[in-house]
């Protein structure tokens, strides 16, 4: 190794370096005095500035400045997973909202049909026709009413004295005004409202109501008395379902 | 890998003043070093993620120390020659250490960045060839082959302590 090889070999040697690796600068080392003088001085030297770079000022406040960014940054996260987590659960809250819609709709369908028969209870619309031909009255029904100008078997002992052409829940209905019974009288309407053909009692403060449906119309019948009453007027008509 | 945040705040009071003395020899100004130290911390929080073995967490550290150094030489800061005011005020006085420590400064201001880098991960932090190629980015030969070169030029620089420093004074003034 000559002293060139050699000085380049001092720099790159390390204390923990492989020493095996290093022995031929060891070796010049041993018979160069020059060289060893210059490793002296360099090893000297190398003490000297690891001393030297171990004295830097000291930044006293910055561990807690950074804990306190670091929080900020966490506290900002947070946030953004918050906000996040809430749309996505919007589909979530739409489906909730849509089944309790689903799950409420019948009820206030309900709620609004007790309404329109309290209210026909209460005020009864004023007779467009009156006559007590039953054929007349459901012929003149029938072009109101979709279907044939007939009534089902149950309301054949019934007698009508006039009629008048109304809406209820949204179709087109006709009231029929009953003959014998000032108390009642009868709605049907154009449309099924209800999937059953069993009779439903509605019972509100100014009277009594019983709806039932033949799969085409309902028939809906009103009855100024309390339910027993009704019930005693149906039998004695004969209708039942 | 997940890292919780008390770990990583373990990893700070663990660190910060490793890295905030890399970063003040490599900047050569305090404010910097502070300011550069905040933000390697903050983007390490951020990528915590990308660390693959926690036993690696300090070259990483250093690492993302060097990247942010990069960014903050990118928009254009320039390294102070000699910060003479900071200097002076901190380490002037008898002590024969204030000398070496301003020689320090100057030899390492004559440096370039590719010396002065991993110089700085070898003095000052004594960190292996292996772990400076690991924070650096640079292949071991590479990492040995320029701090062989930047030791001699740094010896070289040093010889002359005194004039470097009377130059740096002079400056100042």
């Amino acid at each position: 190794m000559n002293c060139d090889l050699c000085k380049s070999e001092m720099y790159a040697w390390r204390y923990d370096n492989d020493v095996a690796s290093f022995q031929p600068l060891f070796d010049h080392l041993d018979q160069c005095p020059e060289c060893a003088r210059l490793f002296g001085e360099l090893t000297a030297s190398d003490g000297r500035v690891e001393t030297t770079f171990q004295s830097f000022p000291e930044s006293p406040f910055l561990e807690n400045r950074i804990i306190a960014g670091l929080a900020h940054q966490r506290a900002q996260a947070a946030a953004h997973r918050s906000a996040r987590k809430w749309w996505v659960l919007l589909p979530v809250l739409a489906c909730l909202l849509i089944v309790l819609f689903l799950a409420v709709e019948p009820w206030w369908q309900q709620e609004r049909l007790n309404q329109q028969v309290a209210i026909l209870l209460r005020t009864p619309p004023a007779l467009q026709i009156v006559a007590t031909d039953r054929r007349e009255l459901l012929n003149w029904s029938a072009s109101f009413v979709a279907g044939a100008s007939t009534l089902p078997p149950e309301l054949d002992r019934v007698q009508f004295r006039g009629a008048a052409r109304l809406r209820f829940a949204d179709h087109p209905a006709v009231f029929l005004k009953m003959k014998n019974e000032g108390r009642a009288s009868l709605v049907v309407v154009d449309t099924p409202l209800t999937k059953d053909k069993g009779f439903h009692k509605i019972e509100e403060n100014s009277g009594s109501a019983s709806l039932w449906s033949d799969g085409k119309r309902s028939y809906l019948l009103l009855f100024n008395g309390n339910a027993q009453e009704m019930r005693a007027y149906m039998q004695k008509m004969g209708i039942s379902a | 890998m997940q890292i919780s945040d008390q770990t990583f705040d373990e990893w700070v009071r663990q660190y910060h003043r490793l890295l905030f003395g890399i970063a003040y020899w490599w900047t050569g100004s305090r404010a910097d070093a502070e300011e550069l130290t905040q933000e390697a911390f903050y983007q390490a929080y951020r990528s915590r993620s990308s660390l693959r073995d926690v036993a690696t967490a300090k070259s990483w550290l250093v690492g993302i120390l060097r990247n942010c150094y990069g960014q903050m030489n990118r928009k254009g800061h320039v390294r102070a020659e000699v910060p003479l005011d900071e200097l002076t005020v901190e380490y002037e006085g008898p002590d024969p250490l204030a000398a070496d420590i301003l020689a320090l400064h100057c030899a390492l201001g004559r440096l370039d960045e590719r010396h002065r880098l991993p110089l700085v991960l070898f003095y000052f932090q004594d960190l292996s060839y292996r772990e400076i190629s690991l924070a650096l980015d640079l292949p071991l030969g590479t990492v040995m082959s320029r701090l062989s070169r930047a030791k001699c030029l740094l010896h070289d620089s040093l010889k002359l302590p005194d004039r470097a420093i009377g130059t740096a004074k002079v400056e100042g003034k």
